[in-house]
């Protein structure tokens, strides 16, 4: 599955701003503006003015000259008037005081009254704040949470992180597409079910010719789209036949393809140039997806589909508002009427909106922000799915430093993957090579380059590095992944002689030097797509990774008659990967949520890429 | 007139300016809206394909005078991401950045105006150095912070008093008045009571300045007390420049609330602005920006004629130069 812009399930990917926040919310702010505040007592006063005037000079460049103006025609008479008003004596005392101290703190740059009075107020403002934090946090921990009796809500809201940027599922990437729309609004000829297997959709079964060029799928009966129209073959024909003429979202991954025929309106026969072991898996997916071939909407803003639910409301990178289908064909009707999915940027934001009840589920949860949660066992369940997110380290095999085996070997011995995981929250698994646990071909290879910071110090010393000369490598990735990662490599890398300097862009920029221009010495980027081993067998893709025996091993693979064949060519291939060392995997990434103790149905595993929500109900606590 | 139309040219010169600034910084960024929609794994005759179907391949200058010819015809023209056009993606941002800010000012100015007076007619020491931490402590909280703050003390759910929704605006929008209204309160309030702070330390300081002016000696002579000419004449005094302050502090937050919209999930003009550039959805944001700018420039146009409607000393001094 393509993605996009951040469409990266990363539970710890904070931004700076999230960041920001926890810190300020853990220790007493003070430290931060602890200057500002002693320097601003004295001349608060003057600093205040002269920030004003400053802006107003600036805002003069766009032509408002006149504030300026204005403020320095006051000044000259002002000082005129103090004067004159002092030689008339007719000034109270509280004034000429004030007057007076103003100018002497300013003047002089604060005497010893001002440093002192300065030392005291900042002892005055911290013991305020903390004073502050104190009080809430105590109040808090009394504060009784209690929920309405009730029957199951006609409403369930869920909390995500990552957008749609629109909702065009033939051209716009992305995995949170096919999360809302994919088995909600769409379905496909086939789909997915919670464990990464093929099961019946739109197509109730399904026989391949022995040659295992072509398929036959029986439809199902008496199918319509949400708008009424009927669903026959001929719409399962007109949407391939489009996917493949336009080269829509995933055409490319619809191998070897042939020709799609209408036998009668319940039965479709697809044909290929060869036999493609995971066609049916490829079918679960976009390319697989059934439109309606007479319906007319903007696919960017609206979806016409034949799933349990319809698009009621959507608003661009916010919220996305299902409402079942009435017309919905299967026998098993939606269990909640209304599904909204609202998106959240800021990891406290998600968290505040689930504790304060406006969202019933929250997928992915904030592994530093959970445990309230995880011990409010009362009102909560928490719970992590797996998932086939890799966190993958790649290093450029045509980069200048690391095109040299050793470098890349040394890496892998030296970073330490349990120390990774556990700082994160401890729900990720560690990876040894590019197939998930959820993938056809997966096998454990984390005894392939175990932790071993000595043998990667010797391997780095043949390629001619030490600590005291050591080699200087560029790490790239994209902000939404957070700086710790970066920098738990840089110091873990430090121990072995790789001095890393960490580059942390936004993900469009990402993009563009390290997927689309190949420059990097090493990237880190998280690959949450599932089956996508093809990567590793094409070359021209941005790991530069060029080794005919695994093009060789994926291509049989792919040409598998049986499943057994299929995952015997593909762990034999992920192993040779793995040896050679074009990346690290960092680890596998698994998906936690919370949610109120009352909803059933939420899927956990995958729920990032896939979400069917038909079984989702919620039933708030007596 | 004369000192309108020299306003209005330069105003006109400046939003010229600023749509070339734009249009060049934006390009000169890293990155293309058209890697963003492939995503990862598709073909690179895809991106290619892409950018022809937006239009991107055309040569620069084109794209500029395409993009000027919509602006003059009032056409912002359409999200290359969203589909939607920019007008309509600005507008429904803006129904709740400017009710935000709007609100936010007024608490800031009822804060800022009613404190800065009060701190000016002070006697007592004790409570002079009330105003004064309140104006520090106030003015140097960062504002997420004091947003959390906020949440903690009076989140609903979440805060000891559960009095408002801290997050996201209702789906209805301002459809259903009452919820819309409560979930801008404690934003709101964080912004207000912010900028209300440094509102009053403005306040105070143009008040003390002014306390020596003539006119309020004359004032006191003529058997007004202190208080009375402070708030009679001392205030009508500095008005002006109260009005630039706040003028200014309007424009700021168009953008500045974005730290506020992201905290408590409100789909404002900041945080889709952020979006829309962390996609390089930059037809959207070229025209989202050069609308700031111009809305900017146009509050700055505002205030500076205000000012001479509230200052009669600029009206004379122009005249008397010409």
């Amino acid at each position: 599955m393509p993605k996009m812009t951040g469409a990266y399930n990363d539970n710890d990917a904070t931004d700076e701003m999230a960041e920001d926040t926890t810190n300020s919310s853990v220790e007493p702010a003070p430290d931060a503006h602890d200057s500002d505040t002693v320097n601003a007592t004295p001349g608060a006063i003057e600093n205040g003015s002269a920030m004003v005037n400053a802006s107003d000079a600036s805002a003069a460049g766009s032509g408002s000259g006149a504030i300026s103006t204005s403020g320095s025609s006051t000044d000259p008479s002002l000082n005129a008037h103090v004067k004159h008003v002092r030689g008339a004596g007719a000034v109270s005392r509280a004034d000429s005081r004030d007057s007076i101290h103003r100018r002497g703190t300013v003047r002089s740059g604060g005497g010893v009254r001002g440093v002192r009075q300065g030392v005291i107020w900042t002892i005055f403002a911290i013991v305020v704040v903390v004073a502050m934090i104190f009080v809430i946090t105590f109040a808090k921990q009394q504060a009784p949470k209690v929920k309405p009796a009730g029957k199951p809500a006609d409403t369930v809201t869920i909390g995500l992180k990552l957008a749609p940027t629109n909702l065009d599922i033939r051209n716009q990437s992305g995995s949170s597409l096919d999360q809302a729309l994919i088995g909600n609004v769409y379905e496909g000829l086939v789909a997915r079910s919670v464990d990464n297997k093929v099961v019946p959709a739109i197509a109730k079964s399904w026989v391949r010719t022995p040659d295992g060029k072509s398929y036959i799928f029986h439809l199902n009966d008496g199918m319509s789209f949400s708008n009424g129209d009927k669903l026959d073959a001929s719409d399962v024909v007109w949407s391939i036949d489009e996917l493949m003429r336009n080269g829509y979202q995933g055409a490319d991954t619809l191998l070897n393809f042939k020709s799609i025929t209408a036998v009668d309106e319940r039965t479709v026969r697809l044909d290929l140039t060869a036999p493609y072991a995971d066609l049916l898996w490829v079918l679960a997916g976009r390319p697989g997806l059934v439109l309606d071939k007479d319906g007319k909407v903007d696919m960017k803003t609206q979806a016409l589909g034949s799933g349990p639910y319809t698009v009621a409301k959507y608003v661009p990178n916010s919220s996305l508002t299902l409402k079942a289908n009435d017309r919905y064909w299967a026998a098993t009707k939606p269990a909640t009427q209304t599904i909204v999915l609202r998106y959240f940027s800021d990891d406290n934001a998600a968290v505040n909106a689930l504790k304060s009840g406006a969202i019933q589920v929250l997928a992915p949860i904030d592994q530093r922000l959970v445990s309230p949660f995880k011990k409010d066992t009362d009102h909560y369940v928490v719970a992590s799915g797996d998932d086939t997110d890799k966190y993958v380290l790649a290093m450029n095999c045509a980069g200048e430093k690391t095109s040299d085996r050793r470098v890349r070997q040394a890496i892998r011995y030296a970073i330490n993957h349990r120390e990774l995981i556990a700082s994160r929250g401890g729900a990720d698994k560690p990876l040894g090579g590019p197939i998930p646990s959820l993938d056809p071909g997966y096998e454990d290879l984390n005894d392939v380059y175990p932790y071993n910071p000595d043998k990667a110090r010797e391997l780095m010393r043949q390629a001619g590095y030490t600590p005291a000369h050591p080699l200087e490598l560029r790490l790239t990735y994209a902000n939404i992944y957070g700086t710790e990662l970066g920098d738990q490599l840089r110091s873990q890398l430090k121990a072995v002689g790789i001095d890393l300097k960490v580059n942390v862009v936004e993900f469009s920029t990402w993009l563009q030097d390290v997927l689309k221009n190949h420059d990097y010495d090493l990237s880190l980027v998280d690959h949450n797509e599932s089956h996508d081993f093809a990567s590793w067998a094409n070359p021209k893709y941005y790991y530069n990774y060029d080794n005919r025996d695994v093009q060789l091993l994926y291509g049989q693979a792919m040409v598998s008659l049986n499943d057994k064949d299929r995952d015997d060519y593909l762990r034999r291939a992920a192993r040779r990967v793995s040896e050679d060392a074009p990346a690290d995997w960092l680890f596998n990434y698994r998906i936690t949520t919370a949610m109120e103790k009352g909803v059933v149905g939420f899927p956990l595993n995958l729920n990032q890429t896939l979400l069917p929500l038909s079984l989702v109900k919620y039933t708030p606590l007596v | 007139m004369r000192f309108l139309i020299r306003r209005l040219v330069s105003f006109a010169v400046a939003l010229l300016g600023l749509s070339v600034v734009i249009f060049a910084a934006l390009r000169i960024l890293p990155g293309d809206v058209a890697v963003v929609m492939a995503g990862l794994n598709s073909p690179p005759g895809r991106v290619a394909q892409l950018r022809a179907e937006m239009g991107l391949n055309r040569p620069l200058p084109q794209q500029y005078i395409d993009w000027m010819a919509g602006l003059l015809t009032g056409d912002y023209g359409k999200s290359m991401l969203t589909g939607q056009s920019v007008t309509s993606m600005v507008v429904e941002r803006a129904s709740i950045t400017f009710p935000l800010i709007i609100f936010g000012l007024l608490i800031a100015s009822a804060v800022g105006l009613g404190l800065g007076v009060a701190a000016s007619l002070a006697t007592g020491n004790g409570v002079r150095t009330f105003f004064r931490v309140f104006g520090i402590v106030g003015g140097s909280i960062p504002a997420l912070w004091g947003g959390l703050l906020l949440v903690l003390l009076f989140a609903r759910g979440v805060g000891l008093i559960g009095l408002f929704p801290s997050q996201g605006f209702p789906q209805e929008g301002w459809g259903s008045p009452g919820a819309a209204f409560a979930s801008l309160v404690l934003p709101a309030l964080t912004v207000g009571l912010i900028d209300g702070a440094s509102l009053m330390r403005y306040t105070r300081s143009a008040l003390a300045d002014v306390m020596h002016n003539g006119c309020m000696i004359e004032a006191m002579a003529c058997g007004y007390t202190r208080a009375q000419a402070l708030i009679h004449v001392g205030l009508r005094v500095i008005v002006p420049q109260l009005v630039s302050v706040a003028g200014l502090m309007f424009a700021n937050m168009v953008t500045g609330v974005m730290v506020i919209e992201n905290l408590f999930a409100l789909p404002g003009v900041g945080s889709g602005l952020i979006a829309d550039l962390g996609d390089r959805d930059l037809i959207a944001v070229q025209s989202e920006l050069f609308m700031l700018a111009a809305f900017f420039l146009l509050v700055g146009l505002f205030v500076d004629v205000l000012h001479r409607v509230l200052d009669p000393r600029l009206r004379r001094s122009s005249e008397g130069r010409m």
